[in-house]
């Protein structure tokens, strides 16, 4: 699991060998000639650009002009934060994340407990659910672009249950909900195999316990599955928020890549206000900016997930 | 729990398929209605025909509208190199973080874990400049020098040698082999699963990619598979059965390559929930 990654499990069996200064010494030298190409290449992919991320972020920068940069301070984030798209956008990606992550979770749980309780073909039906998370963003979303276009036989079964026949990618309302469906539907089955290893250590006599007291499937599900996921579901449930809270691809391939965010801004989720101001508009203070905070939001909801998943780990 | 109480609950197990098949239906019928609207005519579009009806004509259209060879070719090429860099570069780093006793090992493997958990839109605007700066814009070094170092597979490396039994290491020291020699005929031959795991994973994650491809090319004899498609898709917007064909041919592989490793990347997919 992801479980404990910050107690490196090697290391105190290693400091307890015997210490030989020699030893010591050619391993350091040993050890940098390894990491040598990863360290090398982390400094000038991810330090350089990571730093010059920050520094964007608090200077005033043309694209054209992109040498003449000056120190703005914190005016990049003040406009950033008074303006009405970024505020939307916010607002949207909060809403795609709120529709997601209970839809994803619940779902996943569900297939993780029916897969689980077959006796034959379980691989089989792991696959078969999980083969949307291997297909490409851009290859799926064209297929729903294509499913749910206007007086075809999707929009028109939803129409009969009181919706509009419409494009639903093209549709202000139906637009962000589209999108969604297209991101459950890829992700499910990542986290049912989540669960799905979550169920191998919940102990049978639970179950047997249980059954001998009369318990129905549904008390099984909520009173002894849920409760002995607990791990595994938070670990889902703010894993999924982060991961939703980057969504980009399907957004991007639904306008297209013409008009970023359509239809009317519905789909501007902050991946795609971060890249269009960038890389459309030459707003790369307000794109940093954005990056910036992005960064700030993804980093301590990683840490809070790293913590959380420690202390349960150990509790359990 | 696969058969608890076998043969008591006939009906329920018959209903638990039922139940399964249909979420497997809806999940993968997509993919399905892709594959079958790809052999179909434009003019049966959205029509149920039979199968003397379908037809390969969408993939002659499809390779002679776009340069669909070329964008396979990219795909291949960037997918190729960015697996080679991979194994070279993140596997030694993993097995010295994992085997081997040395000054600042903490650190390093400190600024691996925060380094995983930075995704990388926090900083593709300097990235994009970095690569504009140096005229890389539109090759394949722009789409593969970035991203052989990959903190998830050193991790993934690193986790995976600390499990081999140190009696290795002391065989080796007996036989004055160095730290280096060790890594080489040691730590690599034993490290298969965990390797086929990276390559795997690297091949999957490249070959969907699409943030750093639709950001870095804008020349159409550049572009991979996934932004062809995408400009694919809005130009020929009144032939979704061509669209179609594009859709399988850039799905085909990796769920191919998914379903023959499946053993070997979905345990870890399960740990990390990494998706690039």
């Amino acid at each position: 699991m992801p479980a404990d990654t910050s107690s490196p499990p090697g290391v105190s069996t290693l400091s307890r060998r015997p210490r030989r200064p020699r030893a010591r010494r050619r391993d350091t030298t040993s050890a940098y000639v390894l990491l040598a190409p990863a360290l090398a290449l982390l400094a000038v992919w991810f330090l350089y650009p990571i730093v010059s991320s920050f520094l964007l972020s608090v200077q005033a920068v043309n694209v054209f002009y992109y040498s003449q940069r000056t120190w703005v301070g914190l005016a990049n984030f003040q406009r950033l934060l008074s303006d009405p798209v970024f505020r939307s956008t916010i607002r949207i990606t909060l809403t795609f994340v709120l529709i997601v992550v209970p839809a994803q979770t619940v779902l996943a749980l569900l297939a993780a407990v029916l897969v689980q309780g077959l006796r034959r073909l379980r691989t089989f039906y792991r696959t078969a659910l999980f083969v949307p998370y291997v297909t490409s963003t851009v290859a799926v979303t064209a297929v729903f672009m294509d499913l749910f276009t206007v007086h075809s036989a999707l929009p028109v079964f939803f129409s009969r249950l009181g919706l509009a026949d419409v494009s639903w990618f093209a549709d202000v309302h139906l637009a962000l909900p589209f999108l969604a469906m297209i991101y459950v539907w890829m992700n499910l089955g990542l986290y049912m195999v989540i669960f799905l290893s979550g169920l191998q250590t919940v102990p049978a006599e639970l179950y047997e316990a249980a059954r001998v007291d009369g318990a129905g499937a549904v008390h099984e599900l909520l009173f002894i599955t849920v409760p002995s996921l607990r791990p595994f579901v938070l670990f889902v449930v703010i894993s999924g928020m982060i991961g939703a809270f980057q969504i980009f691809d399907q957004a991007y391939v639904v306008s297209g890549g013409t008009i970023l965010g359509g239809p009317a801004g519905a789909t501007s989720t902050i991946v795609i206000f971060i890249f269009a101001q960038a890389f459309r508009y030459n707003k790369l203070g307000s794109a940093s900016a954005a990056a910036v905070l992005f960064l700030v939001v993804v980093s301590l909801a990683t840490l809070v997930m790293r913590r959380i998943f420690r202390e349960e780990t150990r509790a359990a | 729990m696969p058969h608890r109480f076998p043969g008591t609950r006939a009906p329920l197990v018959a209903l638990r398929y039922v139940v399964v098949s249909l979420a497997a239906g809806v999940l993968l019928f997509p993919l399905l209605y892709a594959l079958y609207a790809s052999f179909e005519l434009p003019k049966d579009y959205g029509k149920l025909v039979g199968l003397g009806a379908l037809t390969a004509w969408n993939y002659g259209q499809v390779v002679t509208l776009v340069p669909l060879l070329r964008w396979y070719l990219n795909t291949i090429v960037v997918t190729a190199i960015i697996m080679a860099g991979n194994f070279l570069v993140n596997t030694p780093a993993g097995f010295a973080l994992a085997r081997l006793n040395f000054k600042g090992k903490r650190a390093v493997f400190v600024l691996v874990l925060s380094i995983m958990m930075v995704p990388l839109q926090a900083y593709l605007i300097p990235l994009y400049l970095f690569v504009a700066q140096l005229g890389w814009l539109n090759t394949y070094a722009s789409l593969t020098v970035p991203f052989i170092v990959y903190c998830f597979f050193i991790f993934l490396m690193r986790q995976y040698f600390s499990t081999i039994p140190r009696e290795y290491d002391d065989a080796a020291e007996v036989d004055g082999i160095g730290k280096i020699g060790t890594f080489l005929k040691i730590g690599l031959p034993l490290s298969g699963p965990a390797l086929v795991t990276q390559m795997v994973l690297g091949f999957t994650l490249t070959w969907n990619s699409f943030l750093i491809p639709v950001t870095m090319t804008t020349d159409k004899s550049m572009f991979v598979l996934t932004v062809g498609l995408n400009t694919l898709k809005s130009q020929y917007y009144d032939f979704p059965t061509v669209t179609m064909a594009g859709v399988i041919l850039l799905s085909v592989p990796v769920i191919a390559v998914f379903v023959l490793f499946q053993r070997s990347i979905v345990p870890s997919l399960a740990s990390s929930g990494v998706k690039g």
